[in-house]
């Protein structure tokens, strides 16, 4: 009788500790996570108080829930918001269509046509993803300046292109070692130029890296805010990290005001990332580890 | 690299002219001017004397440039530690059977990486703020109003306090790159250690990490990498105050050439910035490529 009570009460006590490790488990990540998402619901129910409320109470919930905040940064001009998003989203687009394009173009011949300086233009773009970038923050300012390519709306899609096409040549370059060359050549002897299989052939191949250097990109040229800063002086035409700057400048003692236009701003990265969560993480991920 | 697919050589020149050239223009041709403007006394205008090493002699000589290296260095230890250190713990819960909700965990934990770090500076900004933050509210609810300060006044705790929003931030990214890792190795490894004996603590030192020993030294090249360049989140939260007690180099080198409109030093502290961030971030990539090659293993 004894010998067969002790294991089951062995097991009771087993089981009774593995409850408490589970609770304690699950308690423990969810404070995590909560504090990853925490920041954005306070900032969205904050924003709904006037700034008299929420400096009186900074962290309840809003009483008698308002717009206005919303209202005042959608209906004045002065502010930028508006424009400042559209400046991003072009600037973003752009760079990040030409980050792809060029990197698969230069990653694809540099993997599989020889030319003379091959090598030696590879090594000149990887040498790209080890240049410490920030050490260009004041030389480029004097470059643009003394070019006179400051301040424009195109201004700041050459250093993102130039600073994104590094990683993406070198994901284009392993992506395509790794496809076999006998597909080219079939095209070849079908009578297919250079160009055509290049695009209708290799380019949807290409697709899984490709959309992991858009996913990159996208990220890394929408949140760029230190090159934004130096080459950016006109108001109209600045990215919504550097708008962001000038309207807490503007308004340090309103938070609720801040964090409504915070929220704006963010909304489309927000919406962006909630969507397609699983595929950003992945490329991502990716991106950061083969590079 | 087959002949019977090669193109005219003017093809490969056509397609490979605008982004080399773009490429050249926007890496090369800043690193070149900087390295010919730090050789002048150049205040932005259009005079400038030449003035030789004069102004590398005073970088090498200038405490503050110094104190910003320091202060990234300082920022790489405590990411390092505090991201994939974090990271790590964070994801040997996460893979235990006995926990929920695997996927929200992640989506949410990855979430902060992907936000400007512009806003993430505004966000602890208001957490750390005197009256109306976060953390001093916390202070009062728990009775200890006494200990509430103007956070980011404090000399000595600025640092870490700048440290913090950068270590939340990355927590989740890091979180999900080990996952990954360790997904991708086989599982009956861990079933065996666990019937072994071993327990929570042994397999994670003995047997996890050195699995996913690769992928924690990439890991620890994207932090160095990372903190080497912070500029942004400092810039919105404390812009290098008080005194220079939060500087790091890049911000150092953008209040010397805009501030103080010192385009000719500034160009030598970019050069110092340059060459400084090569020795840290190479020699770390140095150091992983030496352990990674040890063991012959393929990440």
């Amino acid at each position: 009788m004894k010998e067969a009570k002790a294991p089951s009460g062995y097991s009771v006590v087993s089981l009774i500790k593995t409850k408490i490790l589970s609770i304690f488990l699950n308690l423990v990540l969810i404070i995590f996570s909560l504090s990853c998402i925490f920041p954005l619901v306070w900032m969205f129910y904050s924003s709904l108080k006037m700034k008299r409320v929420f400096n009186a109470d900074v962290i309840g919930l809003p009483k008698s829930p308002t717009f206005s905040n919303y209202i005042k940064i959608l209906t004045n001009k002065d502010y930028h918001i508006f424009n400042s998003m559209g400046n991003s989203l072009r600037t973003t687009v752009i760079s990040v269509v030409l980050i792809v394009v060029f990197g698969f173009i230069v990653g694809y011949i540099l993997s599989r046509i020889s030319f003379k300086g091959n090598r030696i233009l590879y090594a000149l773009f990887l040498m790209g993803i080890l240049i410490p970038i920030h050490s260009l923050l004041v030389p480029i300012y004097v470059v643009f300046n003394k070019f006179g390519i400051g301040n424009q709306w195109y201004t700041l899609i050459i250093p993102y292109v130039a600073f994104g096409l590094p990683i993406a040549i070198f994901l284009v370059e392993g992506y395509v070692k790794a496809i076999p060359v006998a597909l080219e050549e079939a095209a070849a002897i079908d009578g297919s130029s250079f160009t055509r299989t290049l695009f209708s052939v290799i380019f949807p191949i290409c697709k899984p890296i490709l959309t992991t250097i858009g996913i990159i990109s996208t990220f890394a040229c929408w949140n760029e805010f230190s090159f934004a800063l130096v080459l950016m002086k006109n108001p109209k035409l600045q990215t919504v990290p550097l708008a962001m700057t000038q309207f807490t400048g503007q308004f340090s003692s309103d938070y609720p005001k801040i964090m409504a236009a915070m929220l704006i701003t963010m909304a489309p990265i927000i919406v962006f990332y909630f969507g397609f969560s699983k595929q950003i993480i992945k490329g991502m991920v990716a991106g950061a580890v083969k590079g | 690299m087959l002949n019977s697919i090669r193109p005219k050589t003017r093809v490969i020149l056509a397609y490979l002219f605008i982004p080399v050239a773009l490429y050249v223009f926007a890496v090369f041709i800043p690193l070149g001017t900087a390295a010919f403007y730090s050789l002048f006394k150049w205040k932005g205008g259009p005079h400038k004397t030449f003035i030789g090493f004069d102004n590398y002699v005073a970088l090498i000589k200038d405490k503050i440039f110094w104190e910003s290296f320091s202060h990234n260095i300082y920022l790489v230890v405590a990411c390092i530690i505090g991201q994939i250190g974090l990271a790590f713990i964070v994801v040997l819960m996460i893979n235990s059977r006995l926990v929920k909700f695997k996927a929200i965990h992640r989506t949410f934990g990855f979430f902060p990486s992907t936000i400007s770090a512009v806003y993430i500076g505004f966000l602890w900004l208001m957490v750390y703020d005197y009256k109306r933050g976060i953390l001093n509210w916390f202070l009062d609810l728990i009775g200890k109003s006494d200990s509430t300060k103007v956070w980011l006044n404090e000399p000595s705790l600025v640092m870490l306090l700048i440290a913090i929003p950068l270590i939340w931030q990355f927590i989740g990214y890091y979180m999900v790159i080990i996952i990954s890792a360790i997904s991708s190795v086989d599982t009956e490894i861990f079933e065996v250690a666990e019937l072994d004996g071993a327990n929570a603590f042994q397999r994670a030192v003995y047997i996890i990490v050195p699995l996913i020993k690769n992928t924690l030294l990439v890991c620890v090249t994207l932090c160095v990498a990372g903190n080497m360049k912070a500029f942004d989140h400092i810039y919105v939260m404390t812009v290098g105050g008080p005194g220079n007690d939060s500087m790091v180099m890049a911000l150092y080198g953008y209040t010397v050439s805009f501030a103080q409109q010192n385009m000719g030093y500034g160009s030598a502290i970019s050069i110092g910035i340059f060459l400084t961030s090569l020795v840290v971030i190479g020699g770390v990539q140095l150091l992983v490529h030496v352990l990674t090659k040890e063991k012959g293993e393929k990440i």
